[in-house]
């Protein structure tokens, strides 16, 4: 119990600590009014389009490259040889639309027969897919000559998904938010340390865990009402969440990362001498975020980078989210789940370790 | 069993020997200073006793345990008040006291007794409900002594207790630890020889990391001072007499017809015979009492520590 007592002063020291409270509340605020202004700047850019190309023919391929050449369409990597590929990769929630390029089409050609194209996009916004079924039909037809027709079918799968954007950015944007919690904690240790008041608390019998437990137990109603706070603002700008487990599921993806991150604060909170250093945490969760794929998608990014990033929980937790909102059943992430829980043991673990070692010089 | 035993402990922070091999067995319900320069290991020794800082040989223990070995047995035990007054900023009087109480595992009632007659002694119950951060320094100071002593421990450390309060303040204090002589063990660090010398059973002086006197302090003014002051109020000192006395003695100096003679193991009659054989008339002579802080002075020198 004396992990509750100490837990107590902690919260304690927060709450009443007017600037510190107003940081850790208005920042999920602050927070998403950034993703909306990103999100929302995102339209002019070039649509990514994810191909499939079953025909595996010289022809489809240059099809592809010329596709990126008009500047409207930005073909994405991998292409996928299989649509049961792509069809994964949208159920996951990790593209949104893609190009299918049907077996036959180079023979099509050819042989100047009808070619159909199948454009498949997980959303009830048929906005994105219209501009790109106009597009692809115009850039293919010119670089087809314009004999043979070219139909492009647009097939909703089925989804109820508002808004296909902010789906695919929210879960990233809510868990950087959450990664800001490596500092907080961080520096409520270390501040205490710099005052000498955690030299007094260790002439106490209190417990190197007794700390880990105190110092971040006030950090859990922080947690809870944070991702409260990035689901409720979330769903008003227009996060769509499929089925009735998702919000749940989602929040215990939430909840599980905000331990982490905790667990992460308390050893940069061990580690570092004073308040002013646990800045160093932001050293940590910036490129943290960016390689686990917070602000943009990492499907591009390099192989040793995306192992690193799937080592951490980090990309377990946005990819986890991502997939629950959108529809997947539990199973898909228990996986995920695991990893997190496995995470947020051993960060407590090496955080009470680290701890200990500090408590005699 | 003595409630402090140390026995040859020594700390070193990167080649700079901060104690050296220090001895002291101070016995249940002494009352204890340790004097001392500025950097001369008092504070390094209390947080080895306190199980803050581990020491690189030699060994210590609080009531048979030991600090190393054992640190949370020893940390049941003791009840600290550190240098720098550490409070917790946002908390009032009561919630700081819950905290340290409760960590020592008192019950929620013990401590709210404990607090309230706490709060009683250190002339703090007015304000036991505002946080703390609004207190001047006496008031946080002698919340932090009420902080150390709220788990009742056995062996107290005071390191510096009266640093930079006012005399009203220094005294409450003082008469407060002068009333727990006899049913605790209090280890005090201090720079107010006053202090040491009216509240010790015992003083011990440490200079570079060593104890280099230990006694009383009755003890440490007679055996290790042996300067002697003797003021003598004359009439009619002559030119002659006075370079005679210079030659003999260390020190003497002459202000408005009183001569001062300083010198070690001064022999009073010696002095008064010599100025009746040359026709000096004594009105009065005294031989001062040396004080602690001559003391301290003679054993650790005059040179500025830091």
């Amino acid at each position: 119990m004396k992990f509750w007592t100490i837990g107590k002063r902690n919260l304690k020291e927060i709450y009443r600590n007017p600037v510190l409270l107003g940081f850790l509340l208005g920042m999920p605020v602050a927070f998403m009014l950034v993703f909306v202004a990103a999100a929302g700047g995102a339209q002019a850019s070039p649509i990514a389009l994810s191909i499939v190309d079953e025909d595996h023919s010289q022809k489809s391929s240059l099809f592809i490259q010329y596709l990126g050449v008009a500047g409207a369409i930005k073909p994405t990597e991998p292409i996928y040889s299989e649509e049961s590929q792509a069809q994964q990769a949208l159920e996951d929630g990790s593209i949104s639309i893609y190009l299918l390029i049907p077996s036959g089409f180079a023979y099509a050609q050819q042989t100047q027969q009808p070619i159909n194209l199948e454009l498949v996009y997980k959303s009830t916004d048929p906005m994105m897919g219209l501009q790109l079924k106009l597009i692809i039909e115009a850039v293919g037809s010119e670089f087809l000559g314009v004999a043979p027709p070219l139909n492009v079918e647009l097939k909703g799968a089925e989804s109820e998904i508002k808004n296909p954007a902010v789906n695919f950015y929210f879960p990233g944007i809510a868990i950087f938010g959450l990664m800001i919690l490596v500092s907080t904690a961080a520096q409520l240790i270390a501040g205490d340390r710099e005052k000498g008041f955690l030299s007094r608390m260790f002439t106490t019998p209190a417990r190197p865990w007794d700390f880990i437990l105190g110092y971040s137990l006030p950090f859990i109603p922080v947690l809870i009402i944070s991702a409260l706070i990035y689901l409720g603002v979330g769903m008003g700008l227009g996060l769509t969440i499929v089925g009735n487990q998702g919000l749940g599921y989602a929040f215990l993806v939430f909840f599980l990362i905000g331990l982490c991150s905790i667990g992460i604060g308390m050893i940069v909170g061990s580690l570092v001498k004073s308040e002013s250093q646990a800045g160093v945490s932001w050293l940590f969760i910036v490129p943290v975020a960016m390689i686990s794929g917070a602000w943009f998608t990492v499907d591009r990014m390099p192989s040793v980078l995306k192992s690193i990033a799937g080592a951490l929980p980090f990309i377990h937790a946005i990819d986890a989210s991502r997939a629950v909102i959108n529809g997947s059943p539990v199973s898909a992430i228990v996986f995920d789940l695991y990893w997190l829980a496995g995470w947020t043991i051993v960060l407590f673990t090496v955080g009470i370790a680290v701890f200990r070692r500090t408590m005699v010089s | 069993m003595n409630a402090v035993q140390t026995f040859k402990l020594t700390k070193e922070f990167d080649g700079l020997v901060a104690v050296n091999g220090i001895d002291l067995e101070i016995k249940k319900g002494e009352l204890f200073s340790l004097l001392g320069p500025n950097g001369a290991g008092k504070t390094t020794t209390i947080r080895m006793l306190c199980c803050l800082v581990k020491p690189t040989a030699g060994t210590a223990s609080i009531l048979g345990h030991d600090v190393v070995r054992t640190p949370f047995a020893v940390k049941n035990l003791i009840g600290v008040s550190p240098q720098e007054t550490i409070l917790s900023e946002r908390l009032n009087c009561w919630e700081n006291l819950a905290l340290i109480g409760r960590v020592h595992g008192l019950s929620p009632s013990a401590v709210r007794e404990r607090s309230k007659e706490l709060l009683e002694t250190m002339g703090l119950t007015e304000r036991a409900r505002d946080q703390v951060r609004k207190f001047s320094g006496g008031m946080k100071r002698r919340l932090s002594i009420a902080m150390a002593l709220v788990s009742d421990p056995q062996v107290l450390f005071l390191d510096e207790p009266t640093l930079g309060l006012d005399p009203q303040a220094r005294r409450t204090i003082w008469e407060y630890i002068a009333g727990l002589k006899g049913k605790k063990t209090i280890l005090l660090t201090t720079h107010y020889m006053e202090e040491a010398d009216s509240l010790s059973d015992r003083i011990g002086i440490i200079d570079e990391g060593k104890v280099v006197a230990l006694g009383t302090s009755q003890e440490l003014k007679t055996n290790v001072f042996k300067m002697r002051n003797m003021v003598v109020s004359t009439g009619n000192l002559t030119a002659e007499v006075i370079t005679d006395l210079h030659r003999k003695y260390s020190r003497v100096a002459v202000t408005k017809g009183e001569l001062k003679i300083s010198h070690e193991d001064l022999d009073f009659k010696e002095i008064v015979d010599y100025l009746h054989s040359r026709g000096v008339t004594v009105h009065s002579a005294t031989l001062e009492q040396p004080t602690l802080e001559d003391v301290f002075i003679q054993i650790t020198g005059k040179k500025l520590r830091d």
